[in-house]
């Protein structure tokens, strides 16, 4: 039986990395949710943003965050970009999947033509430092990670509780037809909405390039687990993307401490299937 | 009174296929329209098409004096048309009070006064759409498209499917609407009974023609024309 | 050449240097001219999809290969050109390339592709038509069961045995040697079975394992099996890993303010490991670095060089010649000399000449008449000190100067 030092550090880690999943899955959970387009371009675009941290990083010696300022809006415009398509050609939530599948691709040749397929690595003084909570470890740039993610979400779900603008799409997402005829301007809410689903892959993207592995074939690593994460969430919830994120991070975390690592990847869709059987009614 | 709408040469319907034509009639500021007829006679497709989600053919429509034929729905709602579909079609995700506030426009229809128009909304305000009963739905409705303070209030079978006790009640409402608040509305109805008292005047349509027209006033007083459109004493 | 992926056509470049305009194109190395119809060797590597990074290494290799071997005397006189098409990293993929180099393109030989999984589905391919295979990656040597089928990587037959010896006997050198060891691995067939062999090879020398784990490969949050290692805090770590993974694992264990005393990793990407700060020290598997002694053998020098030329145009990182990419060079010496040794290209002769004769290649003599049609191993230890690989064991290839140095 594990130790409740083991434990209890295996939840914190845990959490903390579910904060990425949670970060990744509120974009996709938005235009997936309210515009019933599924982006899987979504992680391509946090790659993209992550490899260009990377560059403006080492060889620019810019640092991360002054990076994401950079990053961010130009994801933003992305987006916009990417929903100007979608619009054009009237892609609707199937042929989606297979549009932003082939952009994905493009993106991960394209990394791969300029940054090659080999590992990448960003080094920083951030990655390794850790606060001391009596006999526990907490990682800074994780707890940042989780900390700006819970901000987003919070932020996030306000803004779609609270303001015309937030409830005018999920009414929107709802029936666009009926949305219209009551005035919501429909079509340019959705590109707001595109931009900022895009935006926050920037977000996870700057992340990525600071704690995990980069290498083009990477894109596809979180699709699975996200895809859990933004189910069990709730499509179009970012605050239950977080929430969910955050409890499938606890979950294989405690999984690979108590069990076998290699449990770790079966955890995300067991904790699916299982809610799904379950169907509380808050799914 | 000033005029507020005008309809004429009206022909429309849904892709290919001509429902109405030829339609035309007028509304005052102020007046309720009852809008009869049997079933798929087009009474539904003249609501959808002052809406805007018809196919247009030919004819104008005119709402205070502005052409709004050529408008999107989107446009149409902000320039005063306020809709209650047959469906209800309520955003079912979405709490009562954020149906309401989701398409809300400056007025004086506010939160407070649709409340006060239907205690019910209130009670549920924290509920999500899709748990209201079929008229507490029809309440919802009618409040959403109030909430847009339009200047002309479309219902479209307001009491189908509802209980009597409830259909009581939405006619109250109505009524209030109608003669207190002098809001100018148009009610697709297929009993005559239930929507003569609370409207003006009344229009009958039939294979997509208006083929009478009269005040409800005198309707309620001699059901025989009715009963020549309808082949029903009235419902 | 045929280079399926559109988007690599900045390597088209060089890849019009292959082929029979090569020894043109290379007036330096032009002795005797090789001419005529080009004989044509087919393969595919993983040029895209996850085992890209490596697959790149062997790509440059080849290049440079085909430049060497056609400024000497081409296969036969003739020269050679090389069909290279991409797997996707996707051993189904390998296979029904292989099937059309063999059929429908009707290259003349065939080269192995990289990693265990494509090698086998090549192999079974090959061995349908009796192609000889040369293959550089196939770290499971039972699993070539092709008699036609060679390693140009020294694994020997049983590294599973062999190398774990090689590294408690270095171990048994340490001032205090480790007595009890956390062994975690990949679940990477050939990662997984060396750890496996490390494991039983441990515990017969009197190491204890008081942990054995093994993680998902594309595992992303190590912060658990960090916990676990601090936790078990053995006198030894070896990590089974693959790319960046031994990264992850020392950040990890780096956030737990937890520094593991020794520790070995199996085919980590050395160049993050060498520049990481948690990567002093640490050991890794090897067959050969650019440093004496091996640099005196043929070739080596200018193969060093001429890699690291294109490996830096190519935008790669970390562009120093390694062990992988030498493996590819081996595959090409071996195959030249094969073929011009047989003097035919029939697959049978140059599969019973390879049998019964030995290859001076990058790795040293190579012999393949032992089990598996594998020679002898000779697997070494590499060490990181002041941010370089340097081969610290066994002691009699060490670097210059160079010793291995236990914490």
């Amino acid at each position: 039986m594990p130790s409740a030092t083991l434990l209890g550090q295996a939840l914190i880690s845990g959490v903390l990395a579910g904060g990425l999943y949670g970060l990744l899955a509120m974009g996709l959970s938005l235009s997936w949710g309210l515009l019933r387009l599924v982006n899987l371009s979504h992680f391509a675009l946090a790659f993209l943003a992550a490899y260009l941290v990377y560059e403006l990083g080492t060889n620019y010696h810019v640092e991360p965050w002054w990076s994401a300022a950079l990053i961010v809006p130009a994801m933003f415009a992305i987006g916009v970009a990417q929903h100007w398509l979608f619009d054009k050609f009237k892609v609707n939530e199937l042929a989606s999947l297979l549009i932003t599948f082939s952009f994905a691709i493009i993106l991960e040749v394209g990394i791969q033509l300029y940054w090659t397929a080999d590992f990448r690595r960003y080094e920083t003084e951030y990655a390794t430092r850790s606060l001391k909570a009596g006999p526990f470890y907490i990682p800074i740039l994780d707890l940042t990670l989780c900390l700006v993610a819970g901000a987003l979400a919070w932020g996030t779900w306000l803004w779609l509780r609270c303001t015309y603008v937030g409830k005018a799409l999920r009414a929107a997402a709802e029936d666009p037809g009926i949305a219209a005829a009551y005035g919501v301007d429909h079509k340019k809410l959705a590109y707001l909405l595109s931009g900022i689903g895009a935006a926050y892959a920037g977000i996870a993207g700057t992340f990525i390039a600071l704690i995990a592995t980069l290498a083009p074939a990477q894109i596809w690593a979180y699709l699975g687990v996200v895809f859990a994460v933004v189910i069990i969430g709730r499509l179009g919830n970012p605050l239950g993307a977080l929430l969910a994120g955050l409890l499938i991070g606890a979950s294989e975390s405690i999984a690979m401490a108590v069990l076998a690592p290699a449990w770790a990847p079966v955890v995300s869709f067991s904790v699916l299937i299982a809610i799904l059987l379950w169907d509380p009614e808050w799914l | 009174m000033a005029e507020l709408l005008s309809v004429s040469g009206l022909s429309a319907g849904y892709g290919r296929a001509v429902v109405l034509s030829d339609i035309a009639f007028r509304l005052q500021e102020g007046e309720a329209l009852a809008v009869l007829g049997r079933n798929g006679v087009g009474k539904t497709t003249l609501i959808d098409s002052i809406v805007g989600v018809t196919q247009r053919f030919g004819g104008s429509l005119s709402l205070a004096g502005r052409e709004i034929a050529a408008m999107a729905p989107e446009g149409r709602a902000a320039a005063g048309i306020g809709w209650v579909p047959q469906e209800r079609n309520i955003f079912r995700s979405l709490t009562v009070e954020e149906n309401i506030t989701a398409v809300a426009r400056p007025g004086s229809w506010t939160l407070d006064r649709i409340y006060g128009l239907f205690p019910r909304l209130k009670e549920r305000r924290g509920q999500s759409g899709g748990s209201l009963s079929g008229g507490e739905q029809q309440m919802l409705a009618i409040g959403r498209a109030l909430a847009l303070n339009p200047r002309l209030l479309l219902l479209d079978e307001p009491t189908e499917g509802l209980a009597p006790i409830i259909i009581e009640e939405l006619l109250r409402a109505l009524r209030k609407l109608f003669r207190e608040e002098k809001m100018a509305g148009i009610v697709v109805e297929q009993h005559a009974r239930k929507v003569l008292p609370i409207t003006d005047r009344a229009i009958v349509l039939d294979r997509g023609r208006i083929v009478f027209e009269a005040s409800s006033a005198a309707l309620l007083a001699d059901g025989a024309p009715l009963e020549r459109h309808l082949g029903v004493t009235g419902g | 050449m045929v280079d399926r992926v559109g988007a690599w056509r900045r390597r088209r470049v060089l890849a019009g240097m292959m082929g029979g305009a090569a020894t043109l194109a290379a007036p330096g190395l032009l002795r005797a001219a090789p001419s005529g119809k080009p004989v044509r060797v087919g393969g595919t590597l993983s040029l895209t999809g996850f085992l890209a990074q490596t697959a790149m290494l062997h790509k440059i290799a080849s290049e440079i290969m085909i430049e060497e071997i056609n400024g000497r005397n081409g296969l036969l006189g003739r020269p050679v050109e090389y069909v290279l098409l991409d797997d996707q990293s996707k051993p189904e993929v390998a296979r029904s390339l292989y099937e059309k180099l063999i059929t429908v393109d009707k290259v003349d030989l065939i080269q192995g592709p990289y990693a265990t999984a494509p090698i086998l589905a090549a192999m079974g391919v090959a061995q349908r038509y009796g192609k000889v295979m040369i293959q550089s990656s196939m770290g499971i040597p039972k699993l070539q069961t092709y008699d036609r089928a060679f390693p140009a990587t020294p694994f020997g037959s049983e590294p599973d045995v062999t190398y774990p010896n090689v590294i408690l006997d270095a171990m048994a050198t340490f001032p205090a040697p480790p007595k009890s060891m956390v062994i975690l691995t990949s679940k990477f067939p050939s990662a997984q079975f060396m750890a496996l062999g490390m494991k039983a090879q441990a515990e017969k020398r009197g190491v204890k394992v008081p942990l054995y784990l093994e993680y998902e490969s594309g595992n992303r949050d190590f912060g658990a099996i960090a916990a676990r290692i601090k936790e078990a805090n053995a006198d030894f770590l070896w990590v089974g890993s693959l790319g960046l993974e031994s990264n992850l694992l020392l950040e990890a264990l780096r956030k737990l303010d937890y520094k593991p005393k020794n520790h070995f990793h199996l085919y980590p990407a050395p160049g993050p490991l060498a520049v990481s700060a948690d990567g002093d020290k640490a050991l890794c598997s090897t067959f050969i670095e650019p440093d004496e002694p091996f640099m005196s053998r043929p070739g080596m020098k200018r193969i060093a060089a001429e890699y690291k030329e294109k490996a830096a145009k190519a935008n790669l990182p970390y562009p120093t010649i390694d062990a992988q990419a030498c493996g590819m060079v081996a595959e090409w010496q071996i195959l030249e000399a094969a073929v011009n040794g047989a003097g035919s290209l029939e697959d049978e002769k140059i599969a019973a000449w390879l049998r019964k004769n030995r290859v001076d290649t990058i790795y040293g003599k190579a012999r393949f008449d032992g089990p598996y049609n594998h020679g002898d191993a000779a697997q070494l230890i590499k060490q990181v000190q002041n941010k370089e690989w340097k081969v610290v064991w066994p002691k009699e290839l060490a670097a210059p100067g160079v010793k291995l140095i236990a914490s």
